[in-house]
């Protein structure tokens, strides 16, 4: 944001001493801001304005501390002019002190006190700070002597917060009353200018449910006058609310014969018609539908009178849905017909759109299973096509790729040779149309025919499923990865690319394409469960370290960004915006995905990061919000494999792991807190807590052991099994393996000699035998490729597991050799016991060292990417042009030697560092 | 053409931030859409929220948005489209002409003189159903588009009711430079 203000007052002499001030700051030049603010002041060493934007170039530079002994020196002067005020302004906001600039503007005012600009700026620091009380009072003052409508309603909208945000009703009702009360004087005396005001005005009334008033308005001479021709549609929310299903259904059927494509309209007029069928209305109004004959036949109206020009979805999808609708308690044949021959029709109208798939699917599972699956070739066939035939005109195309999808969606699931043989089919339609010509994506656009490829994929990957195999992976891998190479717009192949590389567990492969969606702001968190979230299961962890920090920065950006959003609406007087702002501020604040992805940081960077201190996420949210977009991946399994609670019962898992995460990190932090140098006396509280926090763990393990005994299907488009399963479920004893290395810690610290002897004894003795544990859940299980996914994330807790007891071990060492002591000195001044316990530790930190060594032999042995002889030949017929080479398999050659790569250089790191800390 | 048009196509209701900042942005996945920053989104939202509208389809998904502001100064007060976008599923619906309706029937209400929009050159496709809609190339803008290389933009436009004479529409002869634009 620039930091010069819209308006100079001063044309002279200041402003042009200042310009070259704000040139530098808002180029991002702060040093040269800094001289030249410097030089200002050596002439007039009292210029508020050149202190303030000295002070903010200060801030930028890194000099904090300098730069607020400026600021509360001359926050003590009390400025009042609004280029000093502003630029302190900014630099409190940056600084995260949003509670001075309150302070700031009461001053000013008060030096000021009928100036409408500083008054405005007040109220808007109390914005900042959600200080309602205070913005009415700021509000008010504003309006005593500036009468202007928006200032009135800010007082009103700060009066609806603060009812809002109450929790005593009494209080509420009368704060509700008072704002309501104060607009009713406003349209008394005719003062209601505009449409912002009304919306206002409604949302009074909604928040005290009085639903007859509202309605009352909205049919008001008034509301029609600010907010000309939407009277009908606004009262139908009211109406539904009142129950006046009659007068709902009217004004509904009113709309719909100018608005045939509204489902916002047909949605009410169902919900009509449906009420009033309940309610055995016997009315004798004609013009009222209250049976579904009356309603089919209106929507057969509506169908007839398009007349010429563009088919609309709108009718015909209503159809379906009444078809839908009556279907749940019933059976609807004899109104509608079948619902399959419903569904027909509407693909036999729609078949050459795009949408025709997506339309569908919400209606193909009301067709009872074994019809759906008996007929299911009416789908394919219903306009002269069969998996066969070979169209070549674009609409044909479309038609064709439409009919098989829907064909796919109802039919019953093919077994793995019946899958494999369509998708090479589809495969075979995708590389015919490629060698005629027929593909037409450019940079910026994709083409129906990329749809034979994504759909053939699919197919493979059913067939790996089945068979539990990486072939037909594979073989989907270089089909769509020839599709993209024609159409590097189709975000559909690239989503589909970075899961199934993820299938076989090849991270740094997924990387490749998800870098080219070029995944950014609220994607980093609605899709952070594809890619990032399986990174570190996957041994990418440097990869992963990067991407969670950038997830990070974006949240923590949207945080200090999201109050400035609250004022500009104040400022445009939209205030519906505010309470969106409000709520939407509220859901990325308590975002699961945020919290798991800072606790996934802190614990990724003890294994993978530079030496650092923990860093310590803030506290968890109490209700963690799911942001999570599950829907971006298209999925054409039928309907009885539709996953009515996978988004609510994956979340749930998340958010366990999430807090088993959490007890981690905050059990690490309390051995750093522990591990300072105050005498054992003080440390007692923080002992008690670690203690605790480990005991927290321990029974959040054994509880989510049994919680999450089962196995998850793998889908294409869901999110892979949560971590928090083979985690808890593993035969690797985490539970103990975490518990004794932090409490070991907190023993060291509360000097429980005993006690910490006998934690790192039993700790030695439970590495080797946990050994054998990974082991046996790293056997190989059939073919090597298809379990390298389940195998990398067992290695990666077992790897995360050692990165924190190594770092714990260093936390060990500063607490029984203070950095300070020198080594010789210590030496001689050791007591015996002292000398069991530098022993025992060293004999836990060898045995962490021949875990590590055992590590090291996994690597060496760890599977290749075996790809299919024959391969290079089937990659040789796919392409049209010689250049193409397929980048297959030296992704997943290369993906996997990085990943071997990167892991062993953390193994060695920790490797020296351990042996740093022998005694 | 507009006033034809408002009869039929009364205002959808206002998009949500949800709507404009997670639903639109999390299905953003063209590289070359512009994805703006949060802030772009939400202080259009609290700006122009009638310029700010959203078609979903029946199972919710969001079929396309179209974002818009007013400015200008005397006859220059004018409506501008600043996001048109229909989703890959959702072309040839006509979604885009409708959206592009509404537009013109809030920029009508406003009382603006006319509705103006930016289009890359090669977009032909874009072009096409702008001329379709009554827009006219009002001006070449070079190197509008940042890039490697930059791409020009066109400058489009159509007259609103108001600017009874048409004035705003007549094309100027010569391209202009970007910080020429107002």
């Amino acid at each position: 944001m620039a930091v010069r203000p819209q308006h100079m007052h001063d044309g002279g002499i200041v402003e042009r001493r200042l310009r070259p001030i704000y040139d530098w700051l808002d180029n991002g030049n702060n040093k040269k801001a800094l001289q030249e603010a410097e030089k200002v002041l050596k002439k007039s060493p009292t210029l508020q304005a050149a202190r303030a934007l000295k002070a903010l170039a200060l801030f930028r530079l890194g000099k904090g501390t300098e730069a607020h002994q400026v600021l509360d020196a001359l926050a003590e002067e009390k400025p009042s002019d609004d280029n000093t005020l502003q630029a302190m302004t900014i630099s409190y906001r940056e600084s995260q002190q949003l509670h001075k600039v309150c302070a700031l503007y009461e001053n000013a005012v008060k030096s000021e006190p009928t100036s409408e600009e500083l008054h405005s700026h007040l109220f808007m620091s109390y914005v900042r700070v959600g200080d309602y009380r205070a913005q009415q009072r700021a509000a008010m003052a504003l309006f005593k002597f500036a009468p202007k409508n928006p200032y009135y309603f800010w007082a009103v909208m700060s009066i609806i917060l603060q009812a809002k945000t109450s929790e005593d009703n009494t209080k509420r009702g009368i704060l509700l009353a008072l704002a309501q009360r104060m607009v009713d004087n406003f349209i008394t005396e005719n003062k209601m200018e505009a449409e912002q005001e009304a919306r206002l005005y409604i949302m009074i009334l909604e928040l005290q449910e009085k639903w007859e008033d509202i309605l009352k308005f909205i049919e008001g001479p008034l509301y029609s006058q600010l907010v000309p021709g939407s009277t009908a549609q606004a009262s139908i929310p009211y109406l539904k609310k009142l129950g006046q299903w009659k007068r709902l259904n009217l004004v509904c059927k009113e709309l719909l014969w100018d608005n045939q494509d509204r489902w916002d309209y047909y949605v009410p007029y169902f919900d009509s018609v449906f009420q009033l069928m309940k309610d055995n209305d016997d009315s004798s109004e004609n013009s009222v539908d209250n049976t579904a004959e009356k309603c089919h036949e209106f929507i057969c109206q509506l169908v007839e009178s398009m007349t010429s020009g563009r088919t609309l979805r709108g009718p015909y999808l209503a159809r379906l849905e009444l078809w839908k609708r009556l279907s749940v308690d019933g059976d609807p044949t004899s109104i509608l017909g079948s619902g399959l021959a419903l569904c027909v029709q509407y693909l036999r109208v729609f078949a050459n759109k795009p949408c025709a798939v997506p339309d569908l699917r919400p209606y193909l599972g009301m067709i009872p299973q074994k019809e759906r699956e008996e007929n299911c070739r009416d789908f394919l066939t219903c306009l002269g096509f069969d998996e066969k035939s070979e169209p070549d005109l674009a609409d044909d195309i479309q038609r064709h790729i439409s009919c098989l999808s829907i064909w796919r969606m109802v039919a019953a699931p093919l077994p793995a040779d019946g899958a494999l043989a369509l998708a090479a089919t589809l495969k075979g339609h995708y590389l015919r149309c490629l060698h005629r010509g027929l593909v037409t994506s450019n940079i910026t656009e994709f083409c129906a025919v990329d749809s034979y490829g994504i759909l053939a994929a699919h197919h493979y990957f059913y067939a790996g499923i089945l068979q539990q195999s990486s072939a037909p992976v594979v073989e989907a891998l270089c089909l769509l990865e020839l599709v993209l190479h024609h159409s590097p717009a189709n975000f559909h192949a690239k989503l589909l690319l970075v899961k199934l590389y993820h299938v076989l567990g090849n991270a740094l492969a997924a990387d490749s394409i998800y870098q080219r969606l070029e995944v950014k702001h609220i994607q980093l968190v609605s899709i952070g469960w594809l890619h990032c979230a399986r990174l570190a299961p996957a041994c990418a962890a440097s990869r992963a370290l990067q991407l969670l920090a950038d997830t990070r920065a974006f949240l923590k950006h949207h945080g200090k960004d999201s109050v400035e959003h609250l004022t500009y609406a104040y400022k445009y007087g939209t205030f519906e915006k505010l309470v969106e702002l409000g709520a939407w501020g509220a859901r990325l604040e308590a975002c699961g995905w945020g919290a798991a992805a800072a606790r996934d940081q802190a614990l990724l960077h003890q294994l993978a990061g530079p030496p650092a201190l923990l860093h310590q996420p803030s506290r968890l949210p109490a209700v963690p919000a799911d942001n999570r977009d599950l829907n971006v991946i298209v999925n054409f399994e039928p309907p009885q494999f539709q996953d009515e609670q996978l988004k609510t019962r994956t979340f749930d898992q998340e958010v366990s792991y999430l807090r088993l995460k959490d007890a981690l990190v905050s059990a690490i932090a309390l051995c750093i807190e522990l591990a300072d140098s105050r005498p054992v006396e003080e440390k007692k509280q923080h002992y008690d807590q670690l203690n605790a926090c480990v005991d927290a763990f321990s029974a959040a393990m054994d509880k989510c052991r049994q919680m999450y005994a089962e196995k998850e299907r793998i889908s294409i488009s869901a999110p892979f099994p949560s971590r928090i399963i083979a985690f808890v479920n593993s035969p690797v004893p985490y539970r103990e393996l975490y518990g004794t290395a932090l409490r070991l810690v907190g023993e060291l610290a509360a000097g429980h000699t005993l006690a910490a002897q006998d934690l790192s004894t039993a700790a030695a003795r439970m590495l080797p035998r946990a050994l054998l544990d990974l082991t046996a859940e790293l056997a190989v299980k059939g073919d090597p490729v298809w379990c390298m996914r389940d195998r990398l994330e067992t290695l990666s807790n077992y790897l995360e597991f050692v990165g924190i007891i190594t770092f714990l071990l260093g936390v060990c060492n500063e607490l029984f050799a203070p950095t300070n002591a020198k080594k010789s000195k210590k030496k001689t001044n050791q007591s015996p016991d002292e000398l069991k316990t530098s022993e025992l530790l060293n004999k836990l930190n060898e045995t962490v060292q021949d875990s590590i060594t055992f590590l090291e032999n996994i690597l060496d042995g760890w599977p290749q990417y075996e790809l299919p002889n024959d391969l290079e030949q089937t990659l040789a017929n796919l392409s049209i042009d010689n250049k193409y080479q397929s980048p297959v398999e030296s992704k997943l050659k290369n993906g996997r030697d990085d990943m071997i790569t990167d892991v062993r250089n953390i193994l060695k790191r920790k490797s020296k560092y351990l042996k740093t800390l022998l005694q | 053409m507009a006033e034809l048009y408002q009869r039929f196509f009364s205002r959808l209701p206002t998009c949500t931030v949800q709507l404009s900042v997670f639903d639109i942005q999390s299905r953003n996945l063209d590289p070359l859409t512009e994805t703006y920053g949060l802030s772009f989104y939400t202080q259009y939202l609290a700006h122009w929220p009638e310029y700010f509208q959203v078609v979903e389809s029946p199972s919710g998904e969001i079929m396309g948005y179209i974002m818009g502001k007013a400015e200008g100064h005397g006859d220059n007060w004018h409506g501008h489209v600043t996001a048109l976008t229909v989703g890959p599923e959702y072309r040839r619906l006509g979604l885009a002409a409708t959206l592009m309706n509404i537009l013109e029937d809030v920029s009508e209400k406003k009382k603006a003189y006319f509705v103006d929009l930016f289009v890359r050159v090669s977009n032909k496709v874009a072009i096409n159903m702008y001329k379709n809609l009554g827009y006219i190339v009002y001006r070449t803008v070079l190197e509008y588009y940042s890039g490697d290389p930059d791409e020009d933009a066109y400058d489009m436009r159509k007259a609103c009711s108001r600017d009874v004479n048409k004035k705003s529409v007549v094309p100027l002869t010569h391209p202009v430079r970007p910080e020429d634009v107002d």
